[in-house]
């Protein structure tokens, strides 16, 4: 056996461009469901103003619930529920994966999750509207 | 049994020869059962002897013929031809790997991993073997049992998107392993494989894709394993972040 | 004692209150999303003759304790998401500030919104008024 070896170059390993989550469609339903965030961090942000508007500038709230009404931001704010409901629907499905509950010996499917925390979703929103909304 | 001909693009990379990769077709002949690991075996026997690639068992336990087909990792012995009729089929290396020669990667940094993670049973005391077998219950395996099928095939690191984008990333085969033995009621070995796993390079990296577990051809579910290790962590982290030692740490000249 | 680094402690307790952030964004948000910014500019049900952010936070103790826990909770998972997405769409050498104004920006949000929320429902804490309030 010959002692010298001759080393040839490997292809290195390239890492990942921005746009790798095209690549497939799992790829891309993930970056849709993490995008999710934006709307949320955005909502929270924009809750966080109305609230400051409301305590601190009250003479001037009534500007601020104009531009609630415009449709611009009516139909951002429809984009956004539908955003924001994909990241409840997903995340249902994750933690259903992640934590299946043992009935017997066997394990709840993800759907299932899915199907009992969407209920639970419709019960808390109903809830909050008949506690805080209705009949004020 | 029916014979038909398919057309496969194999990626080769020569490094003896040639500084670039490049494609090339070859012809194959097929059946119902035939699998891409057949169709290189019949181009290495009787078209072209100077393919490169690996495998061994040829049935889906040893976790030697990972390959990039059409895009996806999968393991060419379980890949049936007849699948891609009327459309092309593509062989490439397995992806986020440093490619030696034609189709065969450069795994060291996946076996430096698995050595991080200590993948053997860990005890603090090991018992004589005059005190028998350390025993476990049917409940006890099933908790690890889904983890021990890994083959590191590494078809997971391959689709593993953090990976792709992070080589520090531990990865999920490496985490999976790391679980499996955490979870082990026999081990004892916690202590020693959090800081790997727990690193920030370890599962924090990890951002729930899950194409890890869609990949896996023995149902590891690396990414559930993940989340496990995630969770034994943010249940840890308070433990010891009110240890008199991290107080220690934490607070101004010692805690005085 | 387990010898995970101090930040990795850190970070795993950070990712414990995102899990919670991310139950409380999925069943609080886009109920709140509905009533403020679809239902009452567009007159749906439930129609209110006030904005809906009015009935919950002035001289509210529980709805005001739901809008705290909804934004609050919302705005950290939402943060810590959307930093670790942006790593992921290429941005991930500038990774580590990206996350320090995350955690800014929450830092000051929770702030700010205990806060005004506190100025909204002085009566929140029983015998102790905001300086301040109105």
């Amino acid at each position: 056996m010959s002692t010298k070896k001759t080393h040839y170059p490997e292809i290195p390993r390239k890492n990942l461009g921005p746009g790798w989550w095209l690549a497939n469609r799992h790829y891309t339903v993930y970056m849709i469901r993490e995008l999710t965030s934006f709307f949320v961090t955005a909502f929270s942000l924009i809750y966080i103003y109305q609230v400051y508007r409301l305590a601190s500038n009250p003479g001037t709230y009534s500007q601020y619930l104009d531009t609630v009404r415009n449709p611009a931001m009516i139909s951002f704010s429809i984009v956004a529920l539908g955003f924001t409901l994909f990241h409840s629907v997903t995340w249902f499905y994750l933690i259903g994966k992640i934590q299946p509950i043992k009935i017997g010996r066997k394990k709840t499917s993800p759907l299932l999750a899915l199907g009992i925390n969407t209920v639970f979703l419709v019960i808390i929103s109903f809830a909050v509207l008949q506690l805080f909304i209705v009949g004020k | 049994m029916e014979t038909e001909t398919a057309t496969i693009r194999v990626a080769r990379y020569r490094p003896e020869k040639s500084e670039k990769p490049y494609f090339q077709e070859y012809k194959v002949p097929y059946r119902k059962d035939t699998v891409v690991l057949d169709a290189l075996n019949q181009v290495k026997a009787e078209q072209d002897g100077t393919l490169a690639y690996r495998w061994s068992c040829r049935m889906g336990v040893c976790g030697s013929c990972g390959a990039n087909v059409n895009g996806v990792p999968k393991l060419t012995c379980a890949t049936f031809l007849h699948e891609f009729k009327g459309k092309s089929l593509t062989i490439e290396p397995l992806a986020n790997f440093p490619v030696i020669k034609d189709l065969v990667v450069n795994i060291d940094d996946f076996m430096e991993k698995l050595l991080k993670v200590k993948p053997w049973i860990i005890r603090d005391k090991q018992s004589p073997p005059e005190e028998g077998e350390y025993k476990q219950s049917g409940k006890e395996l099933d908790r690890y049992a889904q983890f021990s099928s890994c083959i590191n095939c590494l078809l997971c690191y391959a689709a593993c998107p953090i990976y792709g984008l992070n080589e520090d990333f531990l990865g999920p085969a490496a985490t999976a392993l790391a679980y499996r033995y955490i979870a082990d009621s026999r081990d004892q070995g916690k202590k020693a494989r959090f800081p790997i796993v727990h690193d920030l390079e370890g599962v924090w990296e990890c951002t729930l894709i899950g194409e890890c577990s869609v990949v896996c051809p023995k149902g590891v579910d690396p990414m559930l394993a993940i989340q496990k290790t995630k969770i034994l962590g943010a249940m840890e982290a308070p433990k010891t972040m009110l240890s008199p030692e991290a107080l220690k740490a934490i607070l101004p000249r010692g805690g005085e | 004692m387990s010898k995970m680094s101090t930040v990795a402690r850190f970070h795993a307790l950070l990712w414990g209150v995102f899990s919670l952030g991310g139950f409380i964004a999925a069943f609080f948000l886009p109920i709140l999303i509905y009533i403020n910014n679809i239902a009452y500019p567009l007159g749906l049900w439930p129609v209110t003759s006030q904005d809906p952010t009015r009935l919950l936070v002035i001289n509210q103790t529980v709805s005001t304790l739901f809008v705290f826990a909804a934004v609050g909770g919302s705005l950290f998972h939402g943060i810590f998401r959307l930093s670790a997405t942006l790593a992921e769409l290429g941005l991930k050498k500038q990774e580590a500030k990206i996350t320090a104004l995350g955690y800014a920006i929450i830092a000051v949000g929770l702030l700010a919104l205990g806060y005004y929320l506190w100025v909204l429902s002085p009566n929140i804490i029983p015998g102790l008024a905001p300086p301040w309030s109105k």
